[in-house]
């Protein structure tokens, strides 16, 4: 299993107003377990308030400049996100888990292969990654880039795109795609939808015929766009990858409520289970796991190994205590915030309520 | 840039998920239920045939016969991988269970599990010497070309990357089937070929699952399955009944 490692802030700045680049050196010879593959990310770890959150940003370094480093744009109303960009300084020690994540394909120096990536906003760290590996392992392979952002201002690495535009000169395109900011050209404003993509096709601003693999990061809405686009222009599923970037991260956990009434003695409790969004009591012995008495309560309630192995079952416990005999999945941090193995899991007070929805 | 879409309306449009960083409970817990009864499946799928090794007839059956047990549990790694980044300890997992472990070959559990591990009904069963081996390989493995078809589009990239890397591998061992079951033919004893073809026949197509099953609307919108339990079943039916007519034999 992954594990943190510690990684000192060697240099941080900003790239837009509100989105800083941070370096990382990993520390205590754990150098090699960050030996990442383009457009892979880290995830983070920081505590707030006595609450661990966890965080995954993109590696936006390319595989040969031998540095590590993320983007971090900060988020309204993200704990860790503006706590990066407002406090965290040089000399920080940050904590995070080995690189991991798929977002990328095989590079070969014979290849001569048409890369097309998409990115918006802040989407931009793992096909950025992607990108300047690519250029500088496959000389003979092209990329071309559709990069949307609200306006001229909120572009990050802007100039280190026009920079990688002149080492690159023929190989790399980058299209800019303005939301709010008028451009000379019309087809450039505007949100990139499939019919966006439907026209850079056609217009032969981007040849999608030749097209070997295409990379999406960005926005819900905006990746099913253009997935929709590339599969209507001969595009199959293995040659479209998909990074969905942080917007979807769930937001801050609530602590558990602990019911005051502590257990009474008799062997039975009675457990509100809800799964699926409708909620079952269920009178139960003390004795008997949590899972069993749904599963008893005929509620569809998900579980594999039943030995505390696989995590299927986990649920999290709002209010009551159960003990958890045994959990070779659940981390610490999850176990915290009231999460258990329901297989596991006999209740202890004579109220419980988990809930497997959350 | 700035249009807000919930997780289930993006997966229920096509959207895909990339990392257990944006999985939704309840999509994490049938995503491992999904995981976890393709794994237990192999594992058991594998630890049975291992056994049957022995009893190929010769050199290249035995050969065919340890590639296929190496290979399923080598898929079994593949997406045990993807498990491992939900926090699952891979090597706890893969021996937590006795993957031998066995039922009569009379037990009739239907499309039930046991109480302990995923595996697909059809895996509790036990061989009965090579050339039920060699059925119970074919008809189960075409039953797995069209689940992996089904599972290479499922909305969690990883692990739809896993299964198409797996998909082309997973055919071969039901080529080698087709085969073994060619020879087999060929050397007479239709009838105990046909014995095991009315045996595996109905525990194969029971492997689909039910075809009232209540959760295909939900992990349709998730995104976790295009096509019904029914659909996938009857696609299997006619393509093994393809194959079973070139050899002489009669489908269930």
């Amino acid at each position: 299993m992954a594990r943190f490692h510690d990684l000192e802030v060697t240099d941080i700045h900003k790239t837009i107003r509100d989105a800083v680049v941070v370096t990382l050196k990993p520390v205590n010879g754990a150098a090699e377990e960050f030996d990442f593959t383009q457009g892979q990310y880290l995830t983070f770890r920081q505590d707030f308030d006595g609450e661990e959150l966890r965080r995954s940003y993109s590696i936006c370094a390319g595989k040969d400049e031998g540095i590590l480093q993320v983007g971090i744009k900060r988020v309204d109303g993200g704990a860790f996100s503006t706590w990066a960009n407002e406090e965290l300084k040089v000399g920080d020690t940050l904590q995070a888990m080995p690189p991991m994540g798929g977002f990328f394909t095989a590079l070969d120096a014979a290849n001569e292969k048409q890369y097309l990536g998409f990115a918006g906003g802040s989407g931009i760290t793992p096909v950025l990654s992607i990108l300047k590996t690519t250029l500088a392992q496959e000389p003979n392979s092209t990329f071309t880039l559709v990069y949307a952002n609200k306006g001229v201002n909120t572009i990050m690495f802007r100039e280190e795109l026009e920079d990688l535009k002149n080492t690159y000169m023929g190989r790399f395109n980058v299209i800019h795609v303005l939301e709010a900011d008028a451009q000379e050209i019309d087809l450039f404003t505007g949100l990139v939808t499939e019919e966006k993509c439907a026209q850079l096709f056609k217009t032969g601003w981007i040849d999608i015929t030749s097209v070997d693999t295409a990379f999406i990061c960005g926005p819900e809405p905006m990746m099913l766009g253009i997935a929709s686009a590339l599969r209507a222009h001969g595009l199959d599923d293995a040659q479209i990858k998909f990074e969905l970037f942080a917007s979807s991260q769930p937001g801050r956990a609530k602590k558990k409520a602990v019911s005051k009434d502590a257990a009474s003695g008799a062997n039975q409790a009675t457990a509100a289970i809800t799964l699926d969004g409708s909620t079952q009591t269920i009178q139960m012995p003390k004795d008997e796991t949590i899972l069993d008495a749904a599963l008893a309560g005929n509620m569809d309630a998900p579980y594999a190994c039943k030995a505390g192995v696989c995590s299927t079952c986990r649920c999290r416990v709002l209010e009551g205590e159960v003990e958890m005999v045994a959990n070779h999945a659940l981390e610490d941090y999850e176990v915290e915030k009231g999460y258990v193995l329901s297989c596991q899991s006999y209740p202890v007070t004579d109220n419980v309520v988990v809930d497997f929805d959350q | 840039m700035t249009e807000e879409m919930s997780l289930d309306s993006y997966l229920a449009q096509g959207g895909v998920l990339t990392n257990p960083m944006n999985v939704p409970p309840r999509y994490r817990a049938e995503l491992m239920k999904l995981m976890t009864t393709f794994v237990d499946s192999e594992l058991a799928g594998a630890a049975g045939f291992a056994d049957v090794i022995n009893a190929g007839p010769g050199i290249k059956e035995r050969i065919a016969a340890a590639k296929i047990v190496l290979e399923k549990t080598d898929n079994a790694n593949r997406v045990l991988k993807v498990m491992g980044e939900f926090g699952v300890d891979g090597d706890r997992y893969a021996n937590h269970h006795p993957w031998t472990a066995r039922l009569d070959r009379d037990a009739d559990i239907g499309a039930s599990r046991t109480d302990h591990d995923m595996r697909l009904a059809v895996f509790n069963y036990p061989l009965n010497g090579w050339s039920d081996a060699v059925v119970m390989n074919l008809l189960m493995g075409r039953a797995v070309a069209v689940q992996m078809a089904e599972f290479s589009m499922v909305s969690y990239q990883p692990l739809a990357e896993a299964f198409r890397a797996i998909a082309p591998i997973e055919a071969r061992h039901a080529e080698l089937a087709e085969e073994g079951l060619t020879k087999l033919v060929e050397g007479g004893n239709a009838d105990g070929l046909q014995a095991s073809v009315d045996y595996w026949w109905p525990r194969v197509a029971a492997s689909f699952g039910a075809a009232d099953s209540t959760k295909a609307d939900s992990l349709k919108k998730m995104g976790l399955r295009k096509s019904t339990n029914a659909e996938l079943r009857t696609r299997w039916e006619a393509e093994a009944k393809t194959v079973l007519d070139k050899l002489g034999l009669k489908a269930g």
